[in-house]
């Protein structure tokens, strides 16, 4: 029997070539998409996932409401991890990292082996307890695992790293020094494998923490907040309640009596809203995008949820055309049915007759899936910027496979099945054949589903491009072109101000600048709070960012002073002077700033007030900030006049090697590390693109085989409406009409929709455009002008036809 | 055989009841072979699908093979029919994407007939009817004469004991509908029941028994 209805399938199929290409080629673009995605949400759920205790390893959140916003951040004071574990007998093991580049060693460094010259930069270090190794199940392929960590000045590497400098060499025991610094060598304890990509940590570099302390009592102070904590539970802590103890704990028995006992009496107050909770290790990957820190690989639970809804819609537009297709085809069918239960067929029968062909459909889409998603891997990968691949020798695929085809193949035909097996054979011996042309209801409904859908996703790209063109025209308040970032450069240590005299010798450079404070998201950022000038402590505080930068730097950021003057070297008491941002003048409640003294316990005249500029995401609204002249030499900003980029870029690196033959020179343009840090967005709006195309190219497959069948359902209406009398452009009215009215019905369904859904995503946004009507109009000006060319072929076609030619086959 | 006890089948057209079949009395043994015969609307087909159980009707008693039809189910029915009555067309009505010997195949397939019995069966009635050297062919590459010998052996494929005929040789010329007719007439001396419906004096004469309708009602039965 199944041999029979796989034959019948095939016949059917290779029959109807115009309706099984589209069924097939809708489907297979659809599974295409799906496939690509569950690649893609596969791996993003991955991560984490292979640490055998991992239901049990969290880490350290803290909240606060600074300013009426909540900020989460997951660093804390050096001596916390100790006090939660002398106090919580739940803790089996706690371990600290120290990523902080604020302090030597961490972040990037210039290093080189002991018995090399040569310097290379690398970036990935970071500081580690040895117990973070073993919480963590970081696999130590050489080296004494225990204790790999335990001495000061030692350190864990990764593979490609002992590769890189060791090659086949042994490289414990081997010294290493960074940034020239040969009187704290480092020795190789240990060597670690690569972190996975499915990894939230990607350190390249391991140093020990024992013994270290970045300045006299540092490891002591709970005023610092620079580490990063992970634990190790036992087994059956009840978490809400645990989170509950260790805030307590935390803030009454350290942080306030300590703040308190620095004469910050509104300690109490200040955590009023802060509490800590523990974020469990498989949740860091996709959970912590409104988590302030730069430290994991972060993705982004909306996205995944998002994708799995794109997904979901587009196999669905796909089953959506399945189901028209086969039962506007319904009148093809119904005298197979007819015939068939005449002649002893029940009904079971021919449904499963009807599920075999619609699951042979779905295997044979599966299969050309699969090729397209392997064609288009690479595009994918490129957009959504990932490394997938599709694991063909994985053991699961086949029964992955083979069940999401039967799903597939069941959901698209279970109610054509359904409804074509319902035929009366009396009817289709009576000649009453045309029942595909009714219930259309459902049809249209389906219809209008798929261009809604459609037409969401395209409001939704006109919406991300529109706000993506708003954050790169933006006035974001200072001159990101034409200025090139040298990093690395505190190496140069004492020459950093001759290396910056021989740069202005140069006729292509305009200015030059030394700051590690760059307006771009993930630079240096250092925060603090200042009082206005007689108070100290509590209350009025506000907290700000205080930059280091050099008289040149406003210049060379082009930088707009709204009131007062730039820092002069001049000028003796400029090093008690400081320049604030407007939203700082604006906190601190002056209407006039110049000339008034603000404190954090030194006491600095304020000389200048800068124009707000942008110096996070558009995300964040602008906060306030404190700009002093000092010495803060890691980053060369120069600011370059000249078309000839090239040229230019010689030039300056000539001036480098004269400093540092040994150090090449790594530099960046500020306009592309400002548009890297909306990459996300961008990245969002091209796959919202791509699936956008997509669904519009489901929809008007499904689209134009209907218009093909209505017209061919019609022909004879047509014909006599001819003869007669209505003309070419009546009949072409009649049959496109019905399609117009339904995506006009989309778009209604569509546009408020879109707008909320847009509205939410803007919302993320302190800085945004607003959803103007025009987006809605273009957005169905497109859908109508692509549904129409799509049924325009098909419905003239039927309205030029010789009407004696459809009458006489009557 | 069959027994009709007052048959009735009608439509209601705004408000006015149109009798399609009115008050049907009929009598049919095994053996023997009807040909019903009246203009065109007199209710030929209607009368065939009731009996063929493929319609309902509205009033009267229907016993075929003693069971009751107007009390079965649909599902009963459709299990009656299946095994007891093979149909034939005037239009034929074979199924497209099937050639000759699939056609005549499927009604076993039904049956759950297994495979190595199913091929013997079919091989004896391409046979029987000459059409082994057109087995692999579809319905569309045959002429109309054949392909009404194709519909007949699939309707007989199942060794019905009834044979329901409806115009059969309507779409043939007529030296094919007299072949057509001397194969009705062999059957019939087979021992099969049939029941034809035509508008040809000529053809109708091959019957036993001759039921000629008008407006739904039995105008008068020849025997002969």
């Amino acid at each position: 029997m199944i041999k029979h209805y796989l034959k019948v399938a095939f016949r059917n199929i290779s029959k109807q070539k115009m309706y099984a290409a589209i069924n097939i080629g809708g489907f297979a673009i659809g599974i295409a998409a799906c496939l690509l995605i569950a690649l893609y949400i596969k791996h993003e759920l991955s991560y984490d996932s292979q640490n055998p205790e991992g239901n049990r390893v969290y880490r350290v959140i803290g909240i606060a409401k600074m300013n009426g916003v909540e900020h989460s951040v997951i660093s804390f004071p050096a001596p916390m991890s100790k006090a939660l574990m002398n106090d919580f007998p739940e803790i089996e093991k706690v371990g600290r990292i120290m990523p902080s580049s604020l302090f030597s060693g961490a972040g990037s460094n210039q290093i080189r082996k002991a018995d090399s010259p040569e310097n290379t930069y690398e970036d990935g270090f970071c500081f580690a307890d040895q117990s973070v190794l073993d919480i963590l199940h970081v696999p130590i392929i050489a080296g004494d695992k225990s204790h790999a960590l335990k001495d000061p000045f030692s350190m864990v590497i990764s593979k490609s790293m002992a590769d890189k400098y060791f090659h086949g060499e042994n490289p414990i025991g081997k010294i290493m020094y960074f940034n020239d610094g040969t009187k704290r060598p480092i020795k190789i304890s240990g060597v670690m494998k690569d972190f996975p990509s499915t990894s939230h940590l990607q350190y390249k570099f391991f140093i020990s923490l024992a013994g270290v302390s970045f300045w006299n009592g540092e490891q002591e102070t709970w005023m610092a907040s620079n580490y990063g904590i992970y634990l190790l539970l036992r087994q059956g802590v009840n978490i809400a309640q645990f989170n509950k103890k260790i805030t307590n704990d935390v803030l009454n028995k350290y942080m306030i009596p300590t703040l308190e006992a620095a004469g910050r009496t509104d300690a109490r107050a200040l955590f009023s809203s802060a509490h800590l909770y523990l974020q469990l290790l498989t949740d860091i990957h996709l959970k912590s995008y409104d988590i302030e820190e730069n430290v994991s690989k972060k993705g982004d639970i909306r996205f995944v949820r998002l994708f799995g809804a794109v997904a979901f819609f587009i196999l669905a537009l796909a089953c959506i055309n399945f189901i028209n297709l086969s039962t506007a085809r319904s009148a093809n069918r119904a005298k197979e049915v007819g015939l068939r239960k005449v002649i002893g067929s029940p009904r079971n029968s021919l449904i499963k007759q009807f599920l075999t062909e619609s699951l042979l459909y779905s295997f044979l889409s599966f299969c050309i899936g699969i090729l397209i998603a392997y064609l288009l891997l690479p595009l994918f990968n490129e957009i959504a910027c990932t490394q997938l691949t599709i694991p063909l020798t994985k053991w699961w695929i086949l029964p992955v496979s083979f069940i999401s085809t039967t799903v597939i193949g069941l959901t698209a035909g279970i109610y054509p099945a359904f409804y074509l097996s319902a035929f009366k054979p009396i009817n289709v011996l009576k000649g009453q054949l045309s029942r595909g042309s009714k219930n259309s209801g459902l049809r249209s409904t389906l219809v209008v589903f798929q261009f809604t859908t459609s037409l969401i996703l395209l409001i939704s790209t006109l919406v991300i491009y529109r706000q993506m063109q708003f954050i790169i025209n933006k006035k974001i308040g200072f001159d990101k072109d034409q200025v090139v970032m040298i990093q690395g450069t505190n190496t140069l240590d004492k020459q950093t101000a001759s290396f910056k005299n021989e740069l202005l010798k140069l006729p292509q450079v305009k200015s030059v600048s030394v700051s590690d404070f760059i307006p771009i998201a993930g630079m240096k950022r250092n925060g603090n709070t200042f009082w206005k000038e007689g108070k100290v402590n509590g209350e009025g505080g506000v907290s700000a960012q205080n930059w280091v930068v050099d008289d040149s730097y406003i210049q060379t950021m082009g930088m707009n002073l709204i009131a007062g003057r730039n820092f002069s070297k001049a000028m003796s008491t400029d090093s008690q002077a400081v320049i604030i941002n407007k939203a700082m003048a604006d906190k601190l409640g002056y209407k006039n700033p110049l000339g008034k003294v603000i404190t954090n316990g030194n006491n600095y005249t304020i000389i200048g007030v800068l124009e707000d500029f942008n110096f996070e995401s558009m995300k964040q609204q602008i906060s306030p900030l404190c700009m002093f002249l000092g010495n803060s030499n890691g980053i060369v900003s120069v600011k370059i006049k000249g078309k000839d980029m090239k040229k230019t870029l010689a030039a300056i690196s000539g001036v480098w090697k004269s400093f540092l033959p040994n150090q090449s020179m790594r530099y960046v343009f500020l306009d592309e590390s400002y548009a890297a840090m909306y990459a996300d967005v961008q990245r969002i709006g091209l796959i919202f693109a791509s699936f956008a195309v997509l669904a519009i190219l489901i929809a008007c497959l499904g689209l134009f085989a209907l218009a093909a069948f209505i017209a061919e359902q019609r022909s004879k209406e047509i014909s006599i409406r001819k003869i007669l009398g209505a003309s070419i452009t009546n009949v072409f009215t009649l049959l496109i009409g019905n399609f117009l009215k339904l995506v006009f019905i989309s778009l209604l369904i569509a546009v408020p929709i879109g707008f909320v859904l847009m509205r939410q995503w803007l919302q993320d946004y302190s800085y945004r455009i607003s959803i103007t009507w025009d987006v809605f109009a273009i957005s169905g000006l497109a859908v109508l002008v692509i549904a129409l060319s799509t049924i325009c072929y098909q419905s003239i076609k039927a309205a030029i036809t010789n009407p004696a030619k459809n009458l006489k086959a009557e | 055989m069959i027994e009709l006890k007052h048959i009735s089948k009608w439509v209601n057209v705004g408000g006015n009841r149109v009798f399609l079949l009115k008050d049907i009395n009929l009598t049919i043994n095994e053996g023997t072979f009807i040909s019903i015969m009246g203009p065109s609307g007199s209710g030929k087909s209607t009368l065939l699908n009731v009996i063929g159980m493929l319609d309902e009707f509205d009033d009267g008693e229907y016993d075929f093979l003693s069971q009751p039809v107007h009390k079965l189910k649909e599902k009963q029915k459709s299990q009656l029919y299946k095994s007891h009555i093979g149909f034939v067309f005037q239009a034929y009505h074979l199924i497209d994407e099937l050639t000759v010997y699939e056609n005549i195949e499927t009604p076993l397939l039904y049956q759950n007939i297994k495979s190595s019995d199913r091929q013997a069966i079919v091989a004896d009635i391409l046979d029987r009817f000459n059409i082994v050297g057109k087995k692999d062919l579809f319905p569309t590459q045959l002429s109309g004469g054949q392909q009404q010998i194709v519909g007949i052996a699939r309707a007989l494929v199942a060794k019905p004991k009834l044979i329901l005929a409806d115009e059969p040789t309507g779409n043939l010329n007529s030296k094919q509908g007299e072949e057509i007719m001397e194969i009705f007439k062999q059957l019939n001396e087979d021992g099969v029941t049939i029941i034809q419906a035509t508008h040809s004096e000529k053809n109708a004469a091959y019957g036993s028994q001759i039921i000629n309708l008008l407006d739904g009602k039995v105008e008068k039965i020849e025997l002969k």
